[in-house]
């Protein structure tokens, strides 16, 4: 079939039938918009769980001659034989594990609260590791590895109850997203693919004449698929500029409420209108194309 | 007109033999024992045969409900027969393939008595699209077009719309559309039961006009006055049985 051709037929239903081209075109539009909405707020909501999981350590804190009064401080051997124990950790995020110093906790101890620290004579403070899990949710695991303790480690802490709380949270958060995708997504479907059986079964006599005189059901799903996907377009393209807009003019306001930190942040928004659009597209052209087919078999 | 051309069918058509102990080279149609059940046990055809040779005009009457348009669905293969086999200028259409069927019907030219035009198309569009469906170029359109509707009386009304047509001028219109690619058999399906008895006249004429020229036609009617006038082949149908097959029939018994 000729591409003008095609073009041509398509144009010529869409004139034809406009009230239910702009009917279509509104369904795609409000679709897609709620979709993108929650594309964005949704990875906004998955990045800020995942930023807040990084935070979460386990701590292996090794003896000191004060803390374990008996058998002294632990020696640079069963340091390095704990290290690579973490190391060779699956669990363990690569390169997560960091040495902290005495000197080092110190250092870090007069920061945060000088008072403390002001009068003493000599470092009271352990020698650390401090190890990344490769997900947030492995610390627990990671922790319990270490038990029982091996030599030279006093005690390891990787703050339970914070870490269960943060990791339930997030948790929510993932599961609501994936929920409200789907059923958006299943909602919009059934919306535009509604509307479009609306407009082919207004036009079924037509169909029905197209097959009599022997067209072949490509040369009649084509030009209606092609209207679907006009009104995919054209639908998808209006929420990505409503969307624009509220980021430009509605966000900033509000924004200046939310303190996620940096490193937190939804998709970039052209990614989200590609998606969109993707998903206009496809919903257009084959929610007719598929609609068709029970007028087709005549 | 093109003698030659209709007498022999067009190669989409004949490129199944169908087994020739029934068809032979002469046969257009050809019905055999075909019976028609629409579930759950309605009777459209029972046990129906005959055969339409090459360059026929065949009535098909009988009262509603005899099973007449049935005949003409299940040659447009829009319905398939529950038993029985039916063979369109040497196709069995029983082995044709769902994907092949347009193939047949632009082979086929169809008349309703509906006239289905598509209604937001002129004329010379409606005429056209039968054309396009076969992936006939522009040019060969916008020549072929005024042809045929100039042929049936409307060369002055290309480009009005169904609406604005009579229903004579409207049958007209899809008579061009049917004969524009110029099948070897038309099938009319109660041509003149919308149209007052002189516009009927008219389209007969017509009909007979493409008849003369070759192709083959099968019109389903109850128009008592037409058959009899004519004085061609009759085949009688009633509840769903072949009663009567004339050479030069009437309408009724007589």
């Amino acid at each position: 079939m000729r591409f003008r051709f095609l073009m041509s037929e398509a144009l010529r239903s869409v004139r034809a039938s406009f009230s239910t081209t702009i009917a279509a075109t509104m369904t795609v539009l409000i679709g897609m918009f709620l979709v993108g909405l929650l594309i964005a707020f949704g990875t906004f909501a998955r990045s800020w769980s995942n930023q807040t999981k990084g935070t979460l350590l386990d701590n292996v804190y090794f003896c000191t001659d004060v803390s374990c009064p008996g058998r002294g401080a632990a020696t640079a051997k069963e340091i390095n034989a704990v290290r690579i124990k973490l190391e060779s950790n699956p669990l363990v995020k690569k390169n997560g594990v960091t040495f902290v110093s005495k000197e080092e906790a110190l250092k870090r101890m007069r920061k945060r609260a000088p008072e403390l620290v002001r009068n003493i004579t000599s470092n009271p403070l352990p020698a650390s590791e401090e190890v990344t899990p490769a997900k947030g949710e492995y610390v627990d695991e990671i922790d319990r590895s270490l038990h029982p303790l091996p030599a030279g480690v006093e005690k390891t802490t990787y703050g339970k109850k914070t870490a269960s709380r943060i990791l339930r949270i997030a948790r929510v958060i993932e599961t609501i997203f994936l929920i409200a995708i789907i059923v958006l997504l299943t909602a919009s479907t059934l919306l535009i693919a509604n509307t479009i059986r609306l407009s082919i079964f207004a036009r079924r006599r037509e169909i029905e004449v197209m097959k009599l005189v022997g067209a072949s059901n490509w040369f009649v799903r084509g030009p209606f698929m092609v209207e679907g996907l006009i009104c995919g377009l054209l639908g998808s393209i209006a929420a990505v500029i409503l969307l624009l807009l509220g980021k430009e003019i509605a966000l900033p306001s509000v924004l200046g409420h939310i303190d996620a930190g940096s490193g937190v942040s939804a998709i970039p928004f052209a990614l989200n209108a590609m998606i969109l659009l993707g998903i206009g597209l496809v919903l257009g052209a084959a929610g007719s194309g598929l609609t068709m087919r029970r007028f087709l078999r005549i | 007109m093109q003698e030659t051309e209709l007498q022999t069918p067009r190669t989409a058509l004949a490129d199944r033999p169908a087994r020739s102990d029934v068809a032979s080279p002469a046969a257009m149609i050809v019905f055999e024992s075909v019976t028609k059940v629409y579930e759950p046990d309605v009777t459209a055809l029972a046990n129906v045969s005959f055969v339409i040779d090459k360059g026929e005009f065949v009535f098909v009457v009988g009262p509603s409900g005899s099973g007449k348009s049935t005949v003409v669905r299940l040659l447009l293969k829009e319905l398939e027969p529950t038993e029985g086999r039916i063979i369109v200028g040497g196709r069995d259409l029983g082995r044709l393939k769902r994907s092949k069927v347009p193939l047949l019907r632009r082979n086929l030219g169809c008349v309703f008595q509906d006239f289905k035009l598509l209604p937001n198309r002129t004329a010379a569009e409606n005429v056209g699209y039968a054309l396009r469906v076969q992936g006939e170029s522009r040019p060969s359109v916008r020549r072929k077009v005024p042809e045929v509707l100039s042929l049936v009386g409307l060369a002055q009304k290309m480009n009005s719309y169904p609406h604005e047509l009579s229903g004579g001028e409207q049958q007209r219109v899809s008579i061009a559309r049917a004969f524009v690619n110029h099948p070897p058999l038309l099938v009319c399906d109660e041509p003149t039961g919308n149209l007052d008895p002189d516009t009927s006249v008219g389209i007969m004429q017509l009909l007979y006009r493409i008849n003369r020229s070759g192709t083959t036609v099968l019109m389903v009617t109850h128009d008592r006055e037409m058959v009899d006038k004519m004085r061609k082949r009759v085949i009688a149908l009633e509840e769903g049985s072949l009663v009567r097959d004339e050479r030069r029939g009437g309408y009724a018994n007589e």
